[in-house]
């Protein structure tokens, strides 16, 4: 056995998974987070850090598109488990792991992934310089890859205007668009002198090559923003055609502080870990400062269940606090809600003693006070609103006090804060219309 | 020059393993996970996992940027151990503005996180990038403030000066604000535990979220040995270097880094993250007038 194969079975056997939620499919969640809370398996923030993807539950289209995305974003060697039910978790996550450890089927898995395509292959002249009117993040979200092999020669590579006469639009093409900057520059200027793109036939090849249009759904590690711009109803000039990697320049707008910033169209969810399932807020940002925010949620295909209910109100609010306390970045605490929360479904109760352990540590925190206190939601704070749950876990009941629009609390935070705020906003996506949102 | 010169990469590199172990086995043990000193391996794991892996990259990254800003956190991290006595002997370079060398090393950091946070075209890592600039605004002052005030007390910005000034007293019972800052802005400069949000949670990894393959790996473990070097600097600057009873100086050494090293792994699964925000004006207000209130107290003594 060579050493490649040594070493691809030595870190099967810890791998990090990225867990998607699904909504309606919370049971499945919480017993893939359980078992692999048990193999030791720490959970991964990103795609890239990722090399597991555990899909709890079946989404529906949109959401699957999304999750296509993040699986076409992940490198090799990478493994998927889809489950469908709770008692699906422990096989699939062991054929994941013996899937990860199989060098002969990570070979081929790379070699036939066509966003990994080696570089040195390819007909630069079929560099897309057109879809910025497309607004298709995805270009942008996809890990075009960067195979170490091949791309020194690239850097060199010079875009002739002459290229570009044959600019063929073709599927291919964007796997591609992974050069150095230098090569943007130079290209730039060729490209100045096209016109006429605004057919784009050749676009569709994008759209096959990506799956769903709706791919970029994904979180999208991707591309400060570039492709956003479609977004905002394709005012863009043609002159923008010779934009580097046939991006958009973001647009730049005054912000606060009345600096010209760019205008960053950036989507957070449904694929984000400590995130409600289902949910995508798409945030412009400016600097890290949120100007808009539009919020839509992306649905199961049969998830109808309701797994909260009156009898686990407190699994219920230590899951929710487990997601905000990792959101706040108190890890540790993060992680004893979610081995109390386990032991509730499990046993049906938790130990007292550590159940008041918990709450009297979060409650006397005071720097978890001084990073809540100011995050507003409505009449009430997020320092509040960890209160009541705390408060809930003794057994009394805090109503829900109603809130604006989650859409409209965003604006005006930072990226922290908005993420603090739909973590203590929890909003409810099990159901087809969400309460909140 | 000595024969530290061949001591300091594999020291660094050893420390660095037992941070990032410490780290595992507590991260095991509060997700419960059954015999948490299984997980001492997993650093090990992750490397070998990041080294079959592939590299990822970002549509219109910028190769070079994002390399260069990768390499730089193991770099300094080296360069800023070099000065460093360890223990009885004396420093890889025992230059005699070892202080300020290893201050710049740090701020070369800022300057690695902000690079692979940018040059890989991603807000998630650009936003992670901004956000280690604010840091960098908010804890170098009181940070440096602290470092000058262990300057001014051992009269000598060279390490080895530094830690025979500390022969009847150490520098943290004397100037106890100084050494919190420092172990404060210890935290910072490997952006770990409370100061974590350029690599945060809440942003799928901030600056490291694209990275992947040897970029992860060497990025990580840049980051494990700076916050590595910046504990085993709390040794000379502040805990006397290597004076103890007993044992060997170079033990004392180590086993006081340890400790260090310890208390800030654990930090990092005790406290939440502070948001840059809010430690801003924190930085601003209250730890930058302790230090210079410590600054005046000890140049009052040393007059």
């Amino acid at each position: 056995m060579g050493l490649r194969a040594r070493l691809l079975r030595y870190a099967a056997r810890r791998p990090r998974p990225l867990v998607v939620a699904v909504p309606g499919f919370t049971a499945v969640r919480l017993a893939a987070e359980a078992d692999l809370r048990r193999r030791g398996w720490r959970p991964a923030l990103s795609p890239a850090e990722a090399d597991l993807l555990v899909v709890c539950g079946h989404p529906g289209p949109d959401l699957a598109g999304a999750i296509d995305t993040v699986w076409a974003q992940m490198p090799n060697p990478r493994a998927r488990a889809d489950l469908h039910t709770p008692s699906d978790v422990p096989s699939a996550l062991d054929a994941a792991s013996a899937h990860l450890a199989d060098e002969p089927a990570q070979i081929e898995d790379a070699a036939s992934r066509e966003s990994w395509t080696p570089e040195e292959s390819m007909d630069h002249s079929a560099m897309n310089h057109g879809e910025m009117d497309h607004g298709d993040m995805d270009h942008a979200a996809m890990g075009h890859g960067d195979m170490s092999q091949g791309h020194e020669g690239h850097e060199a590579m010079n875009h002739e205007p002459a290229g570009h006469e044959a600019m063929n639009h073709e599927a291919t093409g964007h796997a591609h668009m992974n050069h150095g900057p230098q090569t943007a520059d130079e290209g730039h200027e060729g490209h100045e002198g096209h016109e006429g793109h605004e057919g784009h036939e050749g676009h569709e090849g994008h759209a096959a090559m990506e799956g769903e249009p709706s791919g970029h759904e994904a979180m999208d590690h991707a591309a400060m923003g570039h492709g956003g711009h479609g977004g905002h109803g394709g005012g863009h000039e043609h002159h923008m055609m010779g934009a580097p990697h046939g991006l958009a320049m973001a647009d730049r707008a005054p912000d606060r502080d009345g600096l010209k910033l760019d205008v960053l169209h950036v989507p957070f969810g449904p694929v984000l870990a400590d995130w409600p399932a289902g949910l995508k807020v798409t945030f412009t940002l400016q600097g890290d400062l949120v100007q808009a925010a539009e919020v839509e949620t992306l649905d199961a295909d049969a998830g109808d269940e309701h797994f909260w209910d009156d009898t686990n109100v407190v699994a219920a609010r230590l899951d929710a606090l487990a997601r905000l306390l990792a959101v706040a970045g108190w890890t540790g605490q993060a992680a004893q809600a979610r081995v109390l929360r386990d032991e509730a479904l499990k046993d049906g109760r938790v130990e007292p003693s550590r159940l008041a352990k918990f709450v009297r540590r979060t409650r006397r925190s005071r720097t978890l006070r001084w990073m809540l206190q100011d995050v507003r939601l409505g009449e009430t704070n997020a320092w509040t609103r960890v209160s009541d749950w705390l408060d809930e876990l003794g057994g009394e009941t805090r109503p829900r006090t109603p809130v604006p629009p989650l859409g409209e609390m965003l604006v005006g935070l930072d990226v922290a804060a908005a993420r603090l705020l739909v973590a203590a906003l929890d909003p409810e996506t099990e159901r087809t219309v969400a309460e909140h949102v | 020059m000595s024969e530290s010169l061949l001591v300091v990469l594999p020291l660094v590199a050893v420390l660095t393993i037992a941070a990032a172990a410490f780290d595992a086995v507590l991260a095991a043990s509060a997700a419960g996970s059954p015999g948490p000193w299984r997980a001492w391996d997993s650093p090990l794991r992750e490397a070998a996992r990041q080294l079959v892996r592939q590299r990822r990259s970002t549509l219109a990254s910028d190769r070079l940027l994002r390399r260069t800003g990768v390499l730089v956190l193991p770099v300094a991290a080296v360069l800023a151990a070099a000065v460093l006595p360890l223990g009885g002997s004396r420093a890889a370079s025992d230059m005699s503005v070892g202080i300020v060398w290893f201050n710049a090393m740090e701020v070369a950091v800022w300057a690695g996180v902000w690079l692979a946070g940018w040059g890989v075209n991603s807000a998630y890592s650009l936003v992670g990038g901004y956000r280690m600039i604010a840091q960098g605004l908010a804890y170098e002052l009181p940070h440096m403030f602290a470092l000058i005030t262990v300057g001014v007390g051992a009269e000598s910005l060279r390490f080895s000066d530094v830690v025979t000034a500390q022969h009847d007293l150490w520098f943290a019972v004397q100037m106890p604000v100084a050494f919190l800052v420092y172990l404060l802005s210890a935290l910072a400069m490997a952006f770990w535990g409370p100061l974590s949000s350029p690599v945060g949670a809440d942003l799928a990894g901030g600056a490291a979220a694209e990275l992947s393959g040897a970029d992860r790996l060497v990025f990580s473990a840049g980051r494990y040995a700076m916050l590595a070097v910046a504990a085993a600097a709390a040794v000379p600057l502040f805990l006397g270097g290597g004076a103890g009873p007993l044992l060997p100086a170079w033990l004392w050494a180590l086993l006081k880094t340890l400790a260090v090293l310890a208390a800030l792994v654990w930090t990092a699964r005790r406290l939440p993250v502070l948001r840059m925000d809010r430690f801003m004006t924190f930085a601003w207000t209250a730890l930058i007038p302790a230090t210079l209130l410590q600054l005046l107290v000890t140049g009052l003594i040393a007059l």
